[in-house]
């Protein structure tokens, strides 16, 4: 390595621009496929993801994530990159141990790297397991990757060793001999070794890496939110429903190449994280109102479907710290895609059905308070509606909830264990049955039905992402990631304000002279 | 009389399978199952369970939904063809409840330890147990412990064993114990208590001679440092830094001295290694302080039980020693290249030369013995793990002597000259087949140290002779009504592999099932998931009217 830092300090010293790049162009790496966290992934998704981990942004100043890592590499071969990336402090006590300023957030990795040593015993201080703790603990692991990548060892490369595929870092990769050997046949030794690997890795790295890479470029969940927000205007603004339709039809398809695509590179069922989560559930509900919708020629139910998906779709848009897009390696018990594909997809569509009847809830509270115009008969239809929903929720969530006893029991030899995952679905099926019986007897008029299926959505979300963001323990907690809990902190406290506010509100009142709390009508839909 | 009963049940039926009562017992049902995952996320799974799910409030909870979903179909009897889903669901219900409680009374839930090429037939059940096996008489007393989350008095005896105190989780608390034998002058047996820290790092820890201290070692490593607790009688002569770098000690009258004052001249062997002699009484003695603590008598035999023992101190420079002789320490600067005495004063801090670690002594006792006593505490727990309250704790009088007995630390006993073990662990069960682990295999996620399977290959060998089995995730063992899981593994410091089965028996398995299959097709029917046209009218759109 020391021979080929001379070798490139002799080469680049000829080149001094205003930032030198070297070789590091995102079109020559960034289908070049890496071995990272546990499968071979394109380098773009590689490094947008390290990156965006590093600094919170794919970008440092006009570079884009590729080039920015490449460069930070090259560190390893002690060129003189100009590149000071930072990570970014948000923890208010990590800023005051750092010695930031009043709304200073960020701090040089090459700093931290020097402090190293500190942010560990700070960390080793900690006797509780607070936020503080939690935030240093993620800023010594960013520093440790930060260091594997300047010291060139977190970028591996493949390599044919005989007939198989060895995947090596870059510091290694990039030796003295490979180096003179591609400057006799080309002007550009560095382009000819990276077309030489590319080339290689084609015929040899049998993977899905190429495709990953034109799959992500799509950025496909951006425009399924983009054309759902189109058929929303279409459907609520602007009064074209035909056209809707379109939008919506498009939405789907563009959402159905998104799942179908992580299912061809994962390999598995598209439900293995909070992401994937969100995302089919989003799918799920939408596709479940345009078929109960379309059968029971009722366009309210594609208003839930959207509105329900664009929600999914904001938070796989922007609430990226929380979700993590990243595709990665399952835990072993995870691993059966019958049981993945059958017990999580009901227990996902389960929650997108009692999605629907939470958002037509709302929508119902919204209008009786500030909207006007809803008649108690209104009311009473629109509960057959939101009734309509809680069927389906709750048949697929209690299907859900035994598939998922059969598959313990197969895997783990116990049907129940009262671990906090199942137990917390069980809540959220006996609330909605309570709900739903209490909907028989006197005990719920239609009134309350709607502010009770609104508050209700509330355990939904317990069961989702409270267990894994709060609870966080018991069997099922492999999708812990900070950020979720003040997300759902913030989602009870403006839903439980919003039951609050409309608390009161009332309708217009019957125009037929109907009881709005008649159970009946409740059995006819 | 009989029309009486008749309205009594009536009035019994009518309440208990009314929608009311049906959805009052729901909500009870879902608070106590909201409270227990709150308890288990703080205080883990086992104590959840001992609080709330296998408590008989809640055990009466679910009897009570099991009463109220019986009477509900039994208050809509003779059957009506618009609830044949809804006797569906319910009968669905009661067969899983049924398949339940064919579980909890006659199912078997344990777990099997396989340690590499050993050979195993015991399954760990979950409850606990305290046992007490007299080897000489075979004679084996077992008593079943409560399975309560909280500390309990018992009143067990048996002849002349009594089992007085259960605490299910519980700390060790540090006390100082008042010795129950005396000891002669010349005897050391005091202890100490110290606190070694740096910045970075704080341990305190205990030191004992006496002979009591049974869970009290006199030696301890931290890192690269090794601690020595020594007599105080050997202080002085580290103190006097002999050039000789030796220091002998005898024990009949518990002092020190050192070669320069016997005057022997300490000499090199033709093999390199330093000598002298001493006198002892008629006897000549011969030391080789860097070979042997131990002196070599006149016919160059090994003395292995001398009073007098050589300390050659050469042996402990080149790596960080601490010595502690209770009020004082020693240890070899490498720097000034000398060794060190200091005097230890309780709570003042001295330094040490070894990564800005400094010393200090809490505490010092001649006679009293260091113990751990265990004190009831909350469980916590830590990312699945117990990081309090991981003792269970027994306390037993035995001939009017009192003892604890943990799960960490059985206690072996001599009762009328009689050898005796007691336990407290998990109840087992004896398989009428056996088990060898042949072979674990891991597998990683390339490039990590993630698992990505772990597989157990096994010999069973039962009345038909050995068959070999291949266990892993989602591909479980079934024999002879068992059905074993590969459930956790664990590595020795040679990198052996060991595997932990989990082993299951459940009767109720295929009564569940079928109740699982019945309330599903029931709640379809019930709800009869067609699409017919809605029957009432709206008035106002929600969101608008189409063009």
């Amino acid at each position: 390595m020391k021979g080929l830092t001379l070798l490139l300090a002799l080469i680049f010293s000829t080149q001094l621009l205003a930032r030198d790049t070297y070789f590091c162009r995102p079109e020559l790496l960034n289908d070049i496929p890496a071995q990272q966290n546990g499968r071979v992934k394109p380098l773009y998704v590689h490094t947008t993801e390290t990156i965006k981990y590093l600094s919170g942004s794919t970008k440092y100043e006009e570079l884009d994530a590729t080039t920015t890592y490449c460069l930070l590499t090259l560190k390893s071969a002690s060129l003189p990159i100009d590149i000071k990336l930072k990570a970014k402090i948000e923890h208010v006590d990590v800023m005051k141990f750092l010695d930031l300023k009043d709304g200073e957030h960020y701090v040089d990795f090459d700093n931290l790297i020097d402090h190293r040593q500190d942010v560990r015993v700070e960390f080793m201080k900690q006797k509780e397991d607070s936020s503080y703790k939690k935030s240093l603990g993620t800023l010594m692991s960013q520093i440790a990757v930060y260091q594997n990548i300047i010291s060139g060892q977190d970028w591996n490369l493949p390599e044919l060793n005989g007939s198989e595929i060895a995947w090596v870092p870059f510091n290694i990769f990039m030796s003295e001999n490979k180096f003179k050997a591609a400057q006799e046949t080309s002007s550009d030794p560095f382009t000819q070794i990276f077309m030489q690997t590319k080339a290689m890795a084609e015929k040899n790295v049998h993977t899905k890496y190429k495709f990953e890479y034109q799959f992500t470029k799509l950025h496909l969940h951006s425009w399924a939110l983009v054309l759902t927000l189109l058929a929303l205007a279409f459907l609520v603004v602007f009064k074209k429903f035909n056209l809707a339709l379109v939008a919506t039809a498009l939405t789907m398809i563009t959402q159905l190449v998104l799942i179908s695509g992580r299912v061809y590179i994962s390999g598995r069922a598209p439900i293995t994280n909070m992401y994937e989560t969100v995302m089919f559930s989003g799918f799920g509900a939408l596709l479940l109102a345009m078929i109960i919708g379309h059968f029971k020629k009722e366009k309210t139910y594609l208003f839930m479907g959207l509105a329900y998906n664009m929600c999914t779709l904001m938070m796989m848009n922007f609430a990226t710290g929380m979700l993590s897009s990243s595709i990665s390696p399952l835990v072993p018990v995870l691993r059966d895609n019958f049981w993945l594909s059958t017990h999580v997809t009901t227990i996902i569509m389960s929650y997108g059905a009692l999605a629907l009847s939470w958002i037509l809830a709302n929508t119902v509270l919204f209008r009786r308070q500030f909207g006007g115009g809803l008649t108690s008969l209104d009311e009473r239809y629109y509960s057959d509606l939101i009734y309509t929903t809680l069927k389906w929720g709750t048949i697929m969530l209690a299907t859900g909830i035994i598939l998922g006893g059969v598959w313990a029991d197969y895997s783990w030899g116990r049907f129940w264990g009262w671990d906090p995952k199942e137990t917390w679905s069980l809540i959220v099926l006996c609330l909605y049955m309570a709900i739903l019986h209490g909907k028989y007897t006197s005990w719920i008029p239609t009134k309350r039905f709607v502010q009770l299926v609104a508050a209700a959505f509330m355990s939904v979300m317990m069961a989702w992402f409270g267990v894994n963001y709060i609870l966080a323990s018991g069997l099922h907690s492999y999708g812990f990631s900070q950020g979720g809990a003040l997300f759902l902190g913030s989602f009870f406290a403006i839903q439980i304000l919003f039951l609050i506010i409309t608390a009161n509100a009332k309708n217009n009142g019957p125009t037929d002279g109907g009881d709005s709390s008649d159970p009946k009508l409740v059995k006819n839909s | 009389m009989t029309q009486k009963w008749a309205q009594h049940y009536q009035k019994a039926e009518d309440f208990l399978g009314s929608l009311k009562f049906a959805v009052i017992i729901i909500l009870c049902f879902t608070s106590f199952m909201v409270a227990g995952t709150f308890v288990e996320s703080y205080y883990g799974t086992e104590f959840a369970g001992r609080l709330i799910y296998k408590t008989w409030p809640f055990m009466t909870i679910q009897g009570l939904m099991f009463l109220s979903i019986l009477f509900a179909a039994f208050r809509r009897l003779p059957p009506k063809k618009r609830l044949y889903g809804f006797y569906t669901i319910h009968s669905g219900l009661i067969i899983i409840g049924i398949g339940s409680i064919a579980t909890y009374i006659a199912g078997i839930d344990g777990s099997i330890f396989l340690p590499p090429n050993t050979p195993n037939r015991e399954i760990t059940l979950s409850d606990d147990i305290f046992r007490m096996q007299m080897p000489d008489s075979g004679r084996v007393i077992i008593k079943k412990l409560p399975n309560s989350a909280f500390a309990s008095v018992l009143d067990v005896s048996h002849e002349d064993l009594k089992l007085l105190d259960y605490y299910p989780y519980a700390d060790k608390e540090f006390r100082w114990a008042d010795s129950e034998e005396t000891y002669p002058p010349e005897q050391s047996v005091h202890s100490g208590r110290y606190l070694i820290a740096n910045p970075n790092v704080t341990q305190d820890f205990t030191l004992s001679l006496h002979p009591e201290a049974q869970e009290f070692e006199s030696s301890l490593t931290m890192g690269l440092l090794t601690v020595h607790y020594l007599p105080e009688s050997l202080a002085p002569c580290f103190a006097k830094s002999p050039a000789s770098k030796v220091v002998l000690w005898d024990s009949r009258n518990n002092s020190c001295f050192t070669p320069e004052d016997r005057k022997a001249s300490v000499q090199t062997s033709k093999t390199g290694n330093r000598f002298f002699v001493i006198k002892d009484g008629p006897r000549l003695l011969s030391f080789f302080p860097e070979v042997s603590p131990w002196p070599l008598d006149d016919k160059f035999q090994t003395v292995q039980n001398s009073p007098i023992r050589a300390f050659g101190q050469k042996l402990f420079e080149e790596r960080p020693n601490l010595f502690l002789f209770g009020k004082s320490t020693s240890y070899f600067d490498k720097n000034d290249q000398k060794w060190v005495s200091q005097n230890l004063e309780e709570g003042k801090p001295i330094d040490l030369p070894w990564m800005g670690f400094e010393l200090t002594l809490l505490e010092h006792q001649t006679q009293k013995v260091p113990t751990y006593v265990p004190v009831p505490v909350l469980p916590i727990q830590k990312n699945g793990q117990l990081i309090h309250g991981t003792d269970r704790a027994l306390l037993v009088q035995i001939q009017n002597k009192k003892y604890w007995v943990t799960n960490n630390r059985p206690i072996a006993l001599m009762i009328d000259g009689k050898r005796a073990q007691l336990y407290v662990t998990k109840e087992t069960l004896t398989l009428p087949f056996e088990f060898v682990l042949t072979k674990f295999k891991m597998d990683k996620d390339p490039g990590t140290n993630n698992p990505a399977s772990y597989e157990s290959f096994v010999r069973l060998f039962s009345d038909k002779g050995p068959t070999d089995y291949h266990v892993y995730m989602n591909n479980p063992l079934k024999y002879d009504g068992f059905t074993f899981y590969q459930a956790s593994y664990s590595q020795d410091n040679n990198g052996n592999y060991s595997s932990t089965l989990s082993a299951n028996v459940d009767p109720g398995r295929a009564i569940k099932y079928f109740g699982s299959l019945m309330l599903i097709f029931g709640a379809i029917w019930h709800y009869q998931l067609n699409f017919s046209k809605k029957t009432q009218k709206k008035k106002t759109e929600l969101i608008g009217e189409s063009a």
